[in-house]
């Protein structure tokens, strides 16, 4: 078992990461003072990895759409009852999600952590699917799918990525759809479980009122070694270009909403941090009330505070996405290319840079405040292949020519997508 | 932990809460009154304008810049509603000066800016600065506008409308359409002038450390303010409808919609409440364990109650050939609570989430905040354990006969044009 101590050298924070015997990454982050505790288990298995194989394959294995959220449902229920029984003899609030390149199984809790642990360790690793219970789980999935299907921002954004990506599966939606998720059966679930299920692809990540040598002990207890099954995930090949600039749909909504996404170039680990941390100071300059753009539209009544900004990436994918409601999203497009035109050939105006990046890095102190933003930050970090200090560090190091050059290399108008809900005429 | 609460002027109490584990600070300051359709949206238009400009920082681009100096400060207005009445916040949270790189007195800063926030806002001659309130307006608008893009709180909504026509919780905390664009920039300073006359007004702060400049700046700029505070009273429950109304809108949706809306006189409220979480607050409950677990009709079924009002109400998504399926499991788990056919794994999952919920208060400096609120609008100023310890009290039969209190009043229902049957 390898344990290092990570501090932040600027706030002076701290947590403890181990390499566990069993292959599991665990991260704990003891805090003082507070109540709760919140722990994520998560394995690096989101509705992206639909084509893999592990070391004992000779081919690759390919799955329905949804198969991971599907199988984040059936989870929960083992053999003798399902797993909200078992967190309500203890009190703790407990849930799981699927996104596109992870699913996590959480619980939080004031009281009886160590008894919390052990359930969330045990269940995890004991899969139990039959044609019955999966049989079953097809209502309730698809009463979900048309849930999301009835969700604007939802639509939006998927027609967004759909006009965005060739054949990334990113462009498909999280839950699979009600005719992909046909095709799941028990057998199929065992095979995406024992092949991301592994403990060698999977982070313990718990913060709050808790003692690390009483989690470690409950972890030499419950986790069950497993070697590493070489898993290897592929994509298809994924052209620089979009697929078309612009799509609109109408539904039945009171207001017109809308994404602009830049198609940009995927990384991964500490180079993918900076680039990162570039890409939100440029998404805040472009997104700040105080700078002319905005000022602009927002006294034009082309757009109001709803207008947004996030760096969207996982394996294999990076864009920029713009957000809000307008009656003119093309200006709203148009105006954000001449803003970054404008930015690349005038240069970042050094007071507004540094006064983005104090606002940030305020929000980044902020969020460990909070058990159960820390206990996030330090799954994220494992998923993305970096430490979880690593943002404060490179958001301190970065300069405004590192945001241009971002500018200047990645958000290119050939490459950026508008989608459009409309309401109804 | 230490915990203050003093008056600082007439109907008005400061709340200070020391807590050194946070590395930020917050404070609310809400303004409590009556929900009336022809002021609620006059309301929700001032306390908006104060966060988005003052008389120092006259512009939302400069109000802004100066928020992202201070490293990212927060400032924000909120509505909402409790029973028959408005509630409006401002809210702030910034971080505490000890994590300022270059030594700033953030605190200090943003203690000004509230302070002409709420004492000197961009206004002159009787009315709120022309720019500010138009982006104000534009925003509530816009939020009127956008009620249906989100199907689950429309319905949720006009449930509420159905269920308590004609009392003032039937309309938005944010008011409605009409009175939103009637608005001006004078209409709404003086609905303002209003409020700081005759608002309770209850102020919250959250710090790592003792800070009595925040109480004693309000006390100060309270000092001479002629103050007519109302009287409150949350508690006013909604009358029965005499027979069950259903009323059902359609829309090109995919999913269809049910909000079911029960009414009930109980005066046991801890009992309402741990019958409602029985019956459908929870995982374990039994609307999530038979409507969706054994009968795989919906994503999500859930209850939700409200002493004050004497109400609860459970919400479903469902496909429009299990409307009635629905209803009447929701009906029959309703009625399996009021023949006491409740497990000891029941009522002990109830105690224990409570449990678990209770304890974490403190965790955030807004968990602070809520709770000191609620204990004010109860007029009950217990510790969290004290709370625990009434829920624990709560007996079978008790849960039983809140339960046997609730009758049905109203449905609303989302219906999908899709399909007819």
């Amino acid at each position: 078992m390898e344990k290092k101590i990570l501090t932040s050298r600027h706030t002076g924070d701290s947590c403890i990461m181990v390499k566990h015997s069993s292959g599991l990454t665990i991260f704990i982050c003891e805090m003082p003072g507070f109540s709760g505790v919140d722990a994520l288990f998560g394995t690096k298995y989101g509705s992206v990895n639909t084509m893999f194989r592990t070391a004992a394959d000779s081919g690759y294995t390919t799955v329905p759409e949804g198969i991971a959220h599907f199988l984040e449902h059936k989870l929960f229920e083992n053999e003798e009852c399902g797993v909200f029984e078992l967190f309500a003899k203890t009190g703790a609030m407990c849930n799981a999600f699927t996104s596109f390149d992870k699913t996590c199984y959480l619980f939080s809790c004031s009281k009886n952590y160590e008894e919390n642990l052990e359930i969330l360790l045990d269940f995890v690793q004991k899969p139990f699917f039959t044609e019955e219970n999966v049989e079953k789980e097809m209502g309730i999935i698809g009463q979900e799918i048309m849930m999301t299907n009835d969700n604007p921002e939802w639509r939006v954004f998927f027609n967004m990525m759909e006009n965005m990506y060739h054949s990334h599966p990113v462009k498909t939606d999280i839950t699979g759809t009600v005719m992909s998720i046909q095709d799941i059966d028990a057998p199929l679930l065992y095979k995406c479980y024992d092949t991301f299920y592994n403990l060698n692809n999977m982070v313990l990540s718990i913060a709050g009122n808790i003692n690390a040598e009483k989690v470690l002990e409950i972890c030499d207890k419950c986790l069950k070694p497993c070697a590493d099954n070489g898993l290897e995930t592929v994509f298809p090949e994924e052209p620089e270009e979009i697929v078309s600039p612009e799509v609109c749909e109408t539904m039945p909504v009171g207001a017109s909403i809308f994404h602009i996404g830049y198609k940009c170039a995927p990384g991964d680990g500490i180079e993918r941090l900076k680039r990162t941390s570039a890409a939100c100071i440029a998404l805040s300059l472009i997104t700040d009330p105080a700078m002319p753009m905005y000022d602009r539209l927002l006294k034009e009544e082309v757009i109001n505070s709803t207008f947004c900004g996030e760096v969207f990436y996982g394996s294999g994918y990076f864009s920029l996405i713009f957000s809000g409601e307008s009656d003119d999203p093309k200006r709203v497009r148009d105006s954000i290319n001449a803003e970054t035109a404008r930015l690349i050939s005038e240069g970042i105006r050094e007071k507004d840079f540094q006064r983005i990046k104090k606002s940030a890095y305020g929000m980044m102190i902020r969020e460990l405040n909070n058990v159960e933003a820390v206990s996030n930050l330090m799954l994220n970090a494992y998923m993305d292949n970096v430490g979880p200090y690593d943002a404060i560090d490179v958001l301190y190091e970065l300069t405004s020519s590192d945001v241009t050059d971002f500018l200047r290399n990645e958000m290119h108008t050939d490459r950026c997508v508008l989608s459009v809900i409309e309401k109804e005429a | 932990m230490i915990y203050q609460r003093s008056c600082i002027g007439n109907g008005a109490g400061f709340t200070s809460v020391i807590d050194e584990k946070f590395k930020s600070r917050s404070l609310s300051v809400f303004f409590i009154t009556e929900l009336r359709p022809e002021t609620a949206a006059l309301n929700n238009l001032a306390v908006s304008v104060l966060t988005n400009s003052n008389s120092r920082y006259r512009s939302y681009a400069a109000f802004s810049e100066k928020l992202s100096e201070l490293y990212g400060a927060m400032l924000s207005s909120t509505t909402r509603k409790k029973s028959d009445s408005q509630i409006l916040g401002v809210r702030a949270s910034w971080l505490d000066n000890k994590y300022a790189i270059d030594g700033e007195d953030i605190s200090g800063e943003m203690r000004e800016l509230i302070k002409d926030c709420i004492f000197a806002p961009d206004a002159a001659d009787g009315e709120f600065s022309e720019e500010s309130f138009a982006i104000s307006k534009k925003e509530l608008l816009d939020r009127i506008d956008c009620e249906l893009n989100d199907k689950h709180s429309y319905a949720l909504m006009q449930a509420s409308k159905l269920a308590f026509r004609g009392e003032p919780a039937a309309t938005a905390s944010y008011g409605n359409r009409e009175t939103a664009l009637a608005a001006d920039p004078r209409s709404t300073f003086l609905a303002y002038q209003e409020l700081l006359k005759t608002a309770r007004i209850e102020i919250y702060y959250v710090s790592p450390e003792k800070d009595d400049s925040f109480a004693d700046m309000f006390r100060e700029c309270f000092a001479g303010m002629e103050r007519a505070p109302i009287d409150l009273h949350f508690y006013c429950p909604s009358p029965l409808k005499p027979e069950p109304e259903t009323i059902s809108e359609e829309f090109d949706v995919n999913q269809c919609k049910m909000v079911m809306s029960f009414k009930t006189d109980t005066q046991d409220k801890y009992a309402l409440k741990m019958a409602s979480i029985i019956y459908g607050e929870l995982p374990i409950s039994k609307l999530f364990a038979n409507v969706r677990e054994k009968m795989s009709l919906c994503y999500y079924c859930s209850s939700n109650s409200s002493f004050v009002k004497g109400t609860l109400s459970v919400d479903i998504g469902v496909d429009r050939c299990n409307i009635e399926k629905a209803k009447n499991e929701i009906l029959a788990q309703l009625e399996e609570i009021k023949n006491g056919n409740i497990t000891d794994e029941e009522t002990d999952g109830a105690i224990m989430a409570l449990d678990n919920a209770v304890q974490q208060c403190g965790d955030t400096p807004s968990s602070y905040i809520s709770w000191y609120f609620d204990c004010f609008c109860d007029n009950d100023f217990i510790t969290p354990e004290e709370h625990f310890a009434r829920f624990r009290s709560v007996t079978k039969e008790r849960i039983i006969a809140a339960a046997k209190s609730l009758k049905l009043d109203s449905i609303y229902i989302m219906l999908n044009k899709e399909v007819h049957d």
